[in-house]
């Protein structure tokens, strides 16, 4: 169950923690370096705050650990249980995914004998065309899900789901702090 | 979906499936005011991805926007603790 406001809460602090982080280390930054800092900040806050509870969370954070100058960032804010975890759900993912290709290439020759039959010929074309449209859109949506190459369809489903939901979180925080920010001059 | 044997994952169903896209429906904004029944999946998905996309773009345009609004009151250091103090 995703709550909201236990998020925010969380997402809260350990942004805030991430930008008192970037700003004691540095005090001269240009305008890009400091956008994409505090980006970077508000996304490892965001996976953090869900305490591993989700696939995208944890890749988030696996991808900024590959880079050398998080590390004091990601030490601070995240858990240190998410690695072992991380990595051996991904290994049982990717088997999963190779063992369903190849079932669904068998499967898909048995469909093209299917076709031949002259009877249903026009509710399996269109049965067809829509399992490639749904194929094609969930593509695309384990491209812009974090992490989410790595997922059978009713993950990504899934995952996408409390994305967005945590997503909202996000940008909801960052417009009011925006907005504070303005108003207060 | 075809049924498949698979070792040790438990088998999901349409029905699971159809209940996870509704939910997603629910989520979108072009999409809440669609009945149900009359939304594809692959429509689900394509604004599914187009929400997402934008979701991103917000958050790229709100970083880009605090992050000119931080450089003018960075040498200033009270008026951060305050800001900082209004959020929480």
């Amino acid at each position: 169950m995703h709550n909201s406001s236990q998020l925010k809460n969380e997402f809260i602090k350990k942004w805030i923690q991430g930008l008192q982080i970037y700003c004691s280390s540095k005090k001269q930054m240009n305008l890009l370096e400091r956008t994409k800092k505090i980006k970077l900040s508000a996304d490892i806050a965001l996976a953090s705050a869900k305490h591993s509870a989700t696939c995208w969370s944890k890749a988030i954070i696996s991808e900024a650990k590959k880079d050398e100058r998080n590390t004091i960032l990601i030490n601070n804010l995240s858990d240190p249980k998410m690695n072992f975890k991380c990595a051996h759900q991904n290994l049982a993912c990717l088997k999963r995914i190779r063992s369903r290709k190849i079932l669904k290439k068998s499967c898909d020759v048995g469909i093209k004998m299917k076709k031949m039959k002259p009877r249903r010929q026009v509710s399996n074309l269109a049965t067809c065309i829509a399992k490639r449209l749904v194929k094609k859109r969930t593509q695309v949506l384990k491209r812009l899900v974090p992490g989410g190459e790595s997922m059978d369809e009713y993950s990504i489903i899934k995952e996408a789901l409390d994305y967005i939901l945590s997503l909202r979180v996000q940008v909801d925080v960052m417009k009011n702090l925006v907005n504070a920010t303005t108003n207060f001059e | 979906m075809s049924s498949r044997r698979s070792r040790g994952t438990t088998r999901i169903t349409d029905e699971q499936i159809v209940e996870l896209v509704s939910k997603l429906q629910q989520l979108l904004p072009e999409l809440r005011n669609h009945r149900s029944n009359k939304v594809s999946a692959s429509k689900v998905l394509q604004e599914t991805c187009n929400y997402v996309r934008s979701l991103h773009k917000e958050v790229d345009d709100l970083s880009d926007r605090l992050s000119r609004l931080l450089s003018t009151i960075d040498d200033d250091s009270p008026q951060a603790s305050i800001i900082r103090s209004l959020i929480n």
